[in-house]
């Protein structure tokens, strides 16, 4: 009995690694846990229900995805020990990250130590992405830095029936505080008066000695460009204080749940990711697998997850078995990825260009009139240079 | 005006999560680490007892008040008892360790998402006028009147109060209070369930007036300072320093650059320690020992 038990275990401890050898093994470290957790969490669980459904109907090229998840609370060492992990113990072709900006540099330093190509897909997308792109590096995030700015004041410019008197809020985090610096400095040549800019630490207890300041400034409009938690109760404080003017925010996971809760109707929100009050078929197949599987999170927080989900499928389907991270790369390098109206266009990168080669951009708010969210402006295209 | 409300709400907030501390370290001499995380557990609560009785919000409140008050004491006689005779160390080691694990278990039940209590009990959190064209949230003069009752009500505890009495003899002297026949264990759990009842108020409020996640639990360690500035063993020390910490924050905040929020509170410590490292009311015999 002793030797049949034996015999037993040395097989399944010989055919574990085999048959691990014979999947796609793919690594994710994300803030799962954390404060900004809420921001990352609903994109990895759809990214992994994606993957199951995948690997239900057959896996890809007839091989299953054995992803594999790891916390890192949105802590630098913690994501690097992750990549480290992933890439040494789990032998995974392909390291993603679904964290703060914070933890890419060591795990864009671990990716590249060991060449193994890295996918940002739920936090914005580096600069590296952009033309030239660094070889290993790639994003489908739906987010942009600069791009997003220049989308926004644009939207501004376009929709304001007044002179623009501007105020900006950022979250004190280096992108965030980048990125509204970026467009402090585009909105005057947009003939827009820059009145104020606050950067608001995190975590903050009370968003109104800030709000209060931007009122105070005279601002008509506020655009914020941070975590979802900032631009919210920013907007909030200053609604509270009795202010009265236009505010808009990055569309954000939770932006179309947010909404609805608000109703305000002068709250729009930007994004490159279409709304689930769109109503696509797609939107509907994210619903129900959402449903089946039971998870946490509204459905409407998945699209980002889902969209990363289509795109390492084609991806790995375009890599030969055996597969290996330079294969991989190579056919990541040359990917074009039809998004099913979750995006204005489809995922198309080059050897050049990890990012796409157009960004499109919709903007909802809420109408008090219909009791519903609304299209205030269809996709607009930017090309990627 | 608007500038004075601000300090107002936020000091409100400073003073009402760092009685907590105050209170524990006061009876029993541990630092608990884990208050901002039984704070954040508080708002949790109510995020559930509001789905149970959403359309009766001060039932709801009340449940989770309660369950709080429970929590602290179990925490007490499952855990911090144990540590009776160990070094201070372990004990406050061990807060850090209940931390991380209110932390996790937050997630595991609730999920990372942004939560909003007052719109599962329907409340309505409007924008009140006051003189001088100052406006304040509902929730936000409700924990400014919160605040002043917690604090009225645990003096007059404190001081009139048997069991009030009775915790002020088992911090000045734990020996001498166990021999005239005090139940020290009885006295720690109520510290403790005290505590995490007024940090749980805090972390409810604030949640009602502005959502609730994760980054609660940091907050309730930005209300630290407030504490070590007015003194650790005094409860009008942390509503003093409450209003120290916040007063510098804000005025900060408008005057110079809202950056500093974040750095204010520990200048103002570093420059209190330096001073006067007992704090403004602290006892300084007693932190010596520490």
């Amino acid at each position: 009995m002793l030797r049949k038990l034996t015999a037993a275990a040395v097989a399944a401890i010989v055919a574990w690694p085999a048959s691990a050898q014979d999947a796609y093994t793919i690594g994710l470290t994300g803030a799962l846990t954390g404060p900004p957790a809420s921001t990352y969490a609903p994109a990895v669980e759809a990214l992994r229900i994606y993957l199951e459904r995948v690997d239900a109907a057959g896996g890809i090229n007839g091989k299953k995805v054995n992803l594999v998840l790891q916390d890192d609370s949105a802590e630098p060492s913690k994501a690097t020990a992750n990549a480290k992990k992933l890439i040494t113990q789990d032998n995974v072709i392909l390291l993603m990250n679904a964290s703060l900006s914070s933890t890419y540099a060591p795990m864009v330093a671990e990716a590249k130590r060991a060449g193994v190509p890295l996918l940002f897909a739920s936090g914005v997308c580096p600069k590296d992405v952009y033309p030239p792109a660094d070889p290993l590096l790639f994003c489908t995030t739906a987010y942009a830095a600069n791009y997003d700015s220049r989308a926004t004041l644009a939207f501004i410019k376009e929709t304001a029936k007044e002179p623009v008197k501007i105020g900006f809020s950022a979250m004190a985090i280096p992108l965030s505080r980048g990125e509204m610096d970026f467009a402090e400095q585009q909105a005057p040549g947009l003939g827009m008066t820059v009145v104020g800019k606050e950067v608001i630490p995190p975590p903050t207890p009370d968003y109104t000695p800030f709000a209060t300041k931007l009122r105070d400034a005279g601002a008509n409009w506020v655009f914020s460009w941070a975590p979802w938690v900032t631009q919210v109760r920013t907007l909030e404080a200053l609604r509270r204080l009795g202010w009265q003017g236009d505010y808009i925010a990055w569309s954000h996971l939770e932006a179309e749940g947010e909404l609805a809760r608000l109703k305000d109707g002068k709250f729009y929100v930007i994004g490159a990711n279409a709304l689930f009050q769109d109503e696509l078929p797609i939107h509907k197949e994210i619903a129900e697998a959402a449903k089946k599987a039971g998870v946490q999170y509204p459905a409407q927080q998945m699209a980002e997850g889902w969209i990363a989900g289509l795109v390492i499928e084609a991806a790995l389907k375009a890599t030969a078995w055996p597969p290996t991270p330079a294969k991989l790369a190579a056919a990541m390098s040359a990917l074009k990825v039809d998004t099913r109206g979750l995006r204005g266009g489809p995922i198309e990168w080059t050897k050049d260009n990890h990012f796409r080669t157009r960004q499109y951009y919709r903007v909802y708010r809420w109408d008090p009139g219909k009791g519903a969210i609304v299209r205030v402006k269809d996709w607009t295209a930017f090309d990627v240079k | 005006m608007q500038l004075a409300v601000n300090i107002l709400v936020l000091a409100a907030i400073y003073a009402l999560i760092a009685c907590g501390y105050v209170l524990v370290y006061r009876v029993s001499r541990v630092l608990n680490l884990a208050h901002g995380e039984l704070m954040m557990l508080g708002a949790y609560l109510l995020l559930m007892t509001a789905t149970q009785f959403s359309s009766h919000w001060l039932v709801a409140i009340a449940a989770a008040v309660g369950l709080s008050l429970i929590v602290g004491v179990l925490v007490y006689l499952f855990l911090m008892r144990k540590m009776t005779g160990e070094m201070v160390l372990a004990a406050v080691l061990t807060t850090v360790a209940l931390g991380i694990l209110l932390r996790g278990a937050v997630v595991f039940v609730w999920s990372a998402q942004q939560q909003y209590p007052a719109q599962r009990l329907e409340i309505a959190n409007f924008a009140i006028a006051l003189p001088g064209g100052a406006r304040i949230s509902l929730c936000a003069a409700l924990l400014v009147a919160t605040t002043a009752l917690v604090y009225g009500g645990l003096l007059a505890f404190l001081r009139f109060g048997r069991w009030g009495v009775r915790m002020r003899a088992a911090g000045q002297n734990p020996l001498l209070a166990a021999q005239r026949g005090i139940d020290l264990h009885a006295i720690y759990a109520l510290a403790w369930g005290l505590s995490t009842l007024t940090g749980a108020l805090a972390g409810m409020l604030i949640a009602l007036d502005s959502g609730l996640d994760q980054t609660m639990a940091i907050i309730g360690l930005k209300a630290f300072p407030a504490a070590l500035v007015g003194g650790l063993d005094s409860l009008v020390g942390a509503l003093a320093g409450a209003l120290i910490v916040a007063g510098a924050e804000v005025l900060l905040i408008h005057y110079v650059d809202p950056l500093l929020s974040e750095v204010v509170p520990f200048l103002v410590l570093i420059a209190m320690l330096i001073v006067r490292p007992w704090g403004l009311f602290g006892t300084r015999e007693e932190l010596d020992r520490v």
